[in-house]
């Protein structure tokens, strides 16, 4: 196993548990970004760090942008007050933007022994649409800036 | 009729990203609903026609999670 190898298994893990967490069947790519940031890579955390995102500040932000986009039709989050339900047992699939995260950050590089950490946060950053990019927007990030400190970080390893 | 101008919509990142929002609530909504209903001892079928969808559906999608959290689930109504 690559370190690569590693650190993506480390990250797929990590964003199951938040799936099963957040009472999703599927990760999507803001499980992944939360895993990024609570897997806490060298390579990944100079990127975030700077602009305030740990794993804490990505979750409020994607909480944000649930309840920003129910409010847009005039639904609210606690529309319902039923008690939480169970956790699924079982390993979620992985969802579509979920997968557009990995063949994204994988088609960065020419080889596959290229792939490094910052890949799969470039990954995520590359989306202009969905959950990700306006839980960044509303949380005040420039996705732009990220999307060049990543690439930066990636062409000037440290 | 003269031709009307389309006119867009306020905003249409918004309306896609409520559909995906109203999709997440009401997966989340329906967990907790067919939970509540399960413990209450209503049988799958029940639970079922309640939905609009097939039995099939809600057993393949519930039952094992409301298993391995331990609720007594009904064969039957009784």
């Amino acid at each position: 196993m690559s370190p690569f190898d590693r650190y993506l298994h480390a990250v797929l893990v990590r964003a199951e548990h938040e799936a099963r967490e957040d009472g999703s069947s599927t990760v999507e790519a803001g499980h992944l970004l939360l895993a990024i940031a609570g897997e806490g890579h060298a390579d990944t955390r100079r990127v975030l760090e700077p602009a305030g995102l740990d794993r804490a500040a990505v979750r409020a932000a994607l909480d944000r942008e649930f309840e920003h986009s129910l409010s847009a039709v005039g639904v609210s989050r606690a529309a319902h007050t039923l008690p939480r339900p169970s956790g699924r047992p079982a390993h979620p699939g992985m969802g579509t933007s979920a997968k557009l995260v990995l063949e994204r950050g994988f088609a960065a590089v020419p080889r596959k022994k290229d792939l490094r950490p910052g890949h799969l946060l470039l990954g995520v950053l590359t989306a202009e649409v969905g959950t990700v990019p306006r839980a960044l927007a509303l949380a005040g990030s420039d996705r732009a800036a990220l999307l060049a400190a990543v690439r930066q970080a990636l062409t000037d390893p440290t | 009729m003269p031709d009307d101008p389309i006119i867009p919509p306020p905003d249409t990142a918004d309306a896609l990203a409520a559909v995906a929002a109203l999709r997440r609530l009401a997966d989340q909504l329906e967990d907790a609903a067919v939970e509540q209903a399960m413990r209450g001892g209503w049988s799958w079928p029940r639970v079922a026609e309640a939905l609009g969808v097939t039995r099939q559906a809600v057993y393949k999608k519930h039952a094992r999670r409301l298993i391995a959290a331990g609720v007594e689930l009904r064969r039957r109504q009784g």
